[in-house]
């Protein structure tokens, strides 16, 4: 990926953790990982290891917090959950894109 | 706001680094294995299991990398690694850190010094409203080139009615006023101002309403405004002053107000106090000011400029109104026209050149300093050059080693610098401590924010200044070469010793300019003092004394007065003679006016001779030793009432009565007015010695000698001969004029040898700084060409040794290091005298009787500063001359 790239992802990317963790409540960032994997419907190919970072980022501003946890596997792992401030985000920056790809739709579909 | 939260939390990300990289880890091998399980589920080998994992991961340490990227903040973890690192480093060589520490704070201190007296003097905000926006205005007198003369009322009242770009203007008139009551009589200086002042500088009195503008009518005057200092000094603080009465010459004033604690106005230039004000009333234009042949010049005028208006603009304003005046007036201002001077520049007028070349001075201790850390740097750099070579070749980058050695001089100048603004806050005040009196206008300096930002950013500028070179060069040089070639450090120290070659050179010829200016404010200082003042100043006790015109409206009155305190001083023992001069020499004071020699043509009033005029009491010449040329000193029944008879000096029988015989020449003095018939010729009956009245750097000028009666001045200054210390005998004088009238102050109380003193102050003070600085940059210089110098010796060792071994003898050793040091020196000295030449001459101006390029200052100075360099360079030579061949040989 070009940097300019990366730097959509790390966006998207942010926002889909957050999506995530609002579905499905406390989740480990393996877990993370294979849900947007899962429900991309395996269209998205990046390594896991650039979530973590996003993690990071997102634990620093405040919206999510983590504490460790035990897996249904028994196994020790770090679990990310939203706090209310990352809740409100998560509106806030799913209105945001939806209204973004509607008017991007809207510019796609006009016939010029 | 989540931004600046995150950033936070990113600054102390450095914290607990161990315990959170721990946390990373297990959280990474805990999706690893869950990846791992998951993978194994799905019927992969446990190899191919894990090797997925980590494929899908993008591998383990990577992903670490990234977030310990996003934890904290790079660039600050590594400036403080470089921190950690540089401190570690300069603590494993004390001996080079102190050096390096206190020369920095050698040039730091000092220019922090210097520029806090500037900041003061040049920079600080004036206690007044919108300051720029002031100007002072003067007469211009075009016959005699002075700019700045006093202002005369009449011309006041034009100018104000004439001018449409001042808002306002006010004059102000310095008198000495007899304060009687409420304790001992004293002497204050007053200044009697228009009663729109205050509020023009925009200044509110702290107590009470202040002037009112009926106070400028006659008989609505009688108020005073108190200066802060003098309401805490003569009234304990009073709070409830306002409206209580005070004795000006007898005459009841009462207070309308004290002025805030920071207010002052005081201009040295045409002063005729030249003391600070105590007491201000107004000034009341009484109509015969408006009468041209009347009034003298006698005042400072003020002005604020309309907002827009330039000093520039004012000046062309004021020129045309001037012009106007000459055509007007041919006879009163036919030679005079107006000079705007902003307000700023007129305070710091006089100290400005010295000041600003004291600075330059500093500059070049402080670049000689960097030199000589940088010196001391590149050999340091030389013995780490394998340390910096194996960092090198582990992966730092030029600029990450560059950065790493930036650093540590950064840190130095820091260390240094904080000494040297501690240096400079002592410094400063015993700066204060050696200046003269009304020469800085200071009470204490405070290392205030503004100062110590200044000596900061001086700090770090250095550090970068010299750290720049020699971080640069260690950082570039070849890696290879360093580790090939077997420890033997020599790679890049070609360049490196030709750069500290350089430096030395620098130095030498930095130093060099410093001596030669302070060189020439010495000979100066030797020569001026070396001046004879034309009179006997030893043992002369000196005390003014203004006798109230309220009090004393006869000249009779004021004569026998006079006379008869005269008589009681002669008296006292110890006394040997006494005498009165109205302008004696060095209080900065003096009337001049036209003289018409009767033999010569009587030409209009701008184009007669000039002279100054002193009046003076019975056995004045004898008083002051003052040599009688020809003809006579004055005779006692000339003491006794107008005889016209006068006594001129030398200059001015070479000036307007050269080839003649002064003696006998009748000469009409224009002191009681403008006209021939106003002043009625006096007898010229002798002529005596030039005194340097009005300092020694100031040639005589032309002086008519009056005797008292001939001009019945109230204001006198008593001169008394003793034969022991002058001043043990101000309390018996003073004792004798209470016994003539208690009310009487004496003021200005001092030794002739004092006033000499003051007069000389400024050119002692700046020679004594320039001095100090140039002897700190000739030690500098001389730690510097020592380094050098040991240095060499250290590095050529081998090659001494060899040298030695072939059949060199001690001497030729000697010459080899000498010779070395002594090119080095003479190309510095040789570069030095060609900048001298060029940096003395914005010392024309500050000397006495040596010009600006004067070769014997020039040849002693280098000589001077050769002979240092050469004993600098005399320890290592001689510790090159006892190399043993062996040792050197198996060093390597």
């Amino acid at each position: 990926m070009s940097p300019k790239q990366q730097d959509v992802w790390q966006g998207t990317l942010a926002l889909m953790i957050l999506k995530t963790l609002q579905g499905l409540g406390a989740l480990h960032g393996y877990g993370i990982a294979r849900r947007i994997e899962q429900v991309s419907g395996e269209k998205l190919v990046v390594n896991y290891g650039t979530l973590y970072p996003a993690l990071l980022k997102l634990e620093q501003e405040g919206y999510i917090s983590s504490e460790w946890g035990v897996s249904e596997n028994n196994r020790k792992a770090k679990y990310y959950k939203l706090t209310r401030a990352g809740r409100k985000q998560v509106e806030k920056e799913a209105r945001e894109w939806a209204e973004t790809t509607a008017i991007l739709a809207k510019f796609l579909e006009a016939k010029g | 706001m989540r931004s600046l939260r995150a950033f936070l939390q990113r600054l102390f990300g450095s914290l607990r680094r161990d315990e959170r990289d721990a946390e990373l880890s297990a959280e990474i091998e805990s999706h690893l294995a869950m990846h791992v399980e998951d993978n194994l589920r799905a019927g992969m080998s446990p190899e191919e299991a894990r090797r997925q994992a980590l494929i899908k991961l993008g591998g383990a340490e990577q992903t670490k990398e990234l977030c310990r990227e996003r934890r904290s903040l790079p660039w600050l973890e590594d400036t403080l690694r470089d921190l950690r690192v540089s401190v570690r480093a300069l603590l494993q060589v004390p001996g080079f850190t102190i050096v390096a520490v206190l020369t920095i704070a050698l040039g730091i201190g000092a220019n922090t010094a210097i520029f806090s007296v500037i900041d003061s003097v040049l920079l600080r905000r004036l206690p007044y409203r919108d300051s720029d926006r002031l100007v002072v205005l003067w007469e211009h007198n075009l016959k005699g080139h002075k700019p700045h003369n006093t202002v005369s009322p009449p011309d006041f009242l034009d100018w104000k009615k004439q001018n449409d770009i001042f808002t306002e203007m006010a004059a102000i008139a310095d008198q000495r006023v007899n304060v009687t009551g409420n304790g001992d009589p004293e002497q204050v200086v007053v200044q009697a101002v228009s009663v729109n002042f205050f509020s023009l500088l925009g200044v509110e009195p702290q107590l009470g309403p202040g002037f009112l503008p009926e106070n400028g009518q006659e008989g609505k005057d009688n108020v005073v405004i108190l200066s802060h200092g003098y309401w805490k000094g003569r009234f304990g603080g009073d709070p409830g002053i306002i409206g209580k009465k005070i004795a000006l010459d007898g005459r009841a004033a009462s207070v309308v107000g004290v002025a805030p604690e920071d207010f002052d106005w005081f201009i040295q230039e045409g002063s005729l106090t030249s003391g600070r004000p105590q007491v201000w009333r107004p000034f009341v234009f009484p109509a015969m000011f408006a009468n041209r042949g009347m009034v003298g010049r006698f005042m400072t005028v003020v002005a604020r400029l309309k907002p827009g208006v330039t000093p520039g603009q004012a000046q062309t304003e004021m020129d045309a109104i001037a012009e106007r005046l000459r055509q007007q007036y041919p006879g009163y201002n036919g030679k005079w026209g107006v000079t705007v001077v902003p307000l700023r520049q007129q305070l710091s007028g006089n100290l400005r050149p010295a000041l600003l070349i004291l600075f330059a001075a500093v500059t070049l201790v402080l670049l000689i300093a960097c030199a000589n850390v940088s010196s001391l740097l590149l050999s340091r750099a030389a013995a780490r050059e394998r340390e910096i070579a194996i960092r090198s070749a582990l992966g730092a980058g030029t600029w990450r080693i560059a950065r790493q050695l930036l650093t540590e001089s950064v840190v130095l100048a820091l260390i240094g610098g904080s000494l040297g603004a501690a240096l400079a806050f002592c410094g400063t005040n015993a700066l204060l401590g050696i200046s003269p009196k009304n020469l800085l206008d200071l009470h204490a300096v405070s290392l205030d924010s503004r100062i110590l930002a200044f000596a900061a950013a001086a700090s770090l500028l250095s550090g970068l200044l010299f750290g720049f070179l020699p971080s640069y060069l260690s950082a570039r040089s070849a890696i290879a070469e360093t580790l090939k070639e077997g420890g033997r450090p020599a790679t890049s120290s070609r360049g490196r010793r030709a750069l500290r070659s350089g430096f030395v050179v620098a130095q030498m010829a930095l130093a060099l300019i410093l001596l030669a200016g302070s060189g020439l404010l010495i000979r100066s200082f030797i020569g001026l003092s070396g001046v004879d003042p034309g009179f006997d100043i030893n043992n002369l006790l000196t005390f003014t004394v203004a006798l109230p015109r309220s009090k004393f409206s006869s000249d009779s009155a004021t004569l026998v007065f006079f006379q008869r305190l005269l008589a009681k001083l002669e008296s006292l023992p110890g006394v040997q003679a006494v005498s009165m001069d109205s302008y004696p020499p060095f209080a900065g004071l003096g009337a001049s006016t036209a003289v018409h020699i009767l033999s010569q043509p009587l030409l209009p009033l701008n184009d007669l001779p000039n002279a100054a005029v002193q009046t003076v009491g019975p056995g004045f010449f004898r008083t002051m030793r003052i040599p009688l040329l020809s003809g006579r000193v004055f005779r006692p029944e000339e003491f006794a009432e107008s005889r016209h008879v006068a006594i001129v000096n030398q200059a001015f029988v070479k000036k307007y009565l050269a080839g003649g015989n002064p003696l006998g020449q009748k000469v009409a003095v224009y002191m009681r007015g403008l006209e021939e018939k106003d002043n009625p010729p006096c007898e010229i009956i002798g002529v005596v010695g030039n005194v340097h009245v009005m300092g020694l750097d100031e040639a005589s000028e032309p002086i008519v000698y009056w005797p008292h009666p001939e001009l019945p001045m109230t204001r006198m200054t008593i001169l008394v001969r003793t034969s022991t210390d002058p001043l043990s005998l101000a309390g018996a004088a003073r004792d004798q004029l209470r016994l003539l009238d208690a009310e009487q102050p004496m003021a200005n109380i001092a030794t002739m040898e004092q006033l000499l003193g003051d007069s000389l102050a400024r050119s002692r003070f700046t020679m004594l700084l320039l001095g100090i600085f140039a002897g700190a940059a000739l030690v500098l210089a001389a730690v510097g060409i020592y380094g050098v110098m040991a240095f060499n010796v250290a590095q050529r060792t081998q090659e001494i040794g060899i040298r030695s071994a072939l059949g060199a003898q001690q001497r030729d050793v000697l010459r080899l290091i000498l010779g070395h040091g002594a090119r080095l020196t003479l190309l510095g000295i040789g570069l030095g005298i060609a900048g001298a030449l060029l940096a003395t001459r914005v010392l024309a101006t500050l000397l006495y009787g040596v010009k600006a390029d004067d070769p014997l200052t020039f040849l002693g100075v280098a000589l001077i500063l050769a002979a240092v360099a050469l004993a600098a360079c005399y320890l290592p030579a001689r510790r090159a001359t006892r190399v043993d061949p062996l040792v050197a040989l198996r060093y390597e």
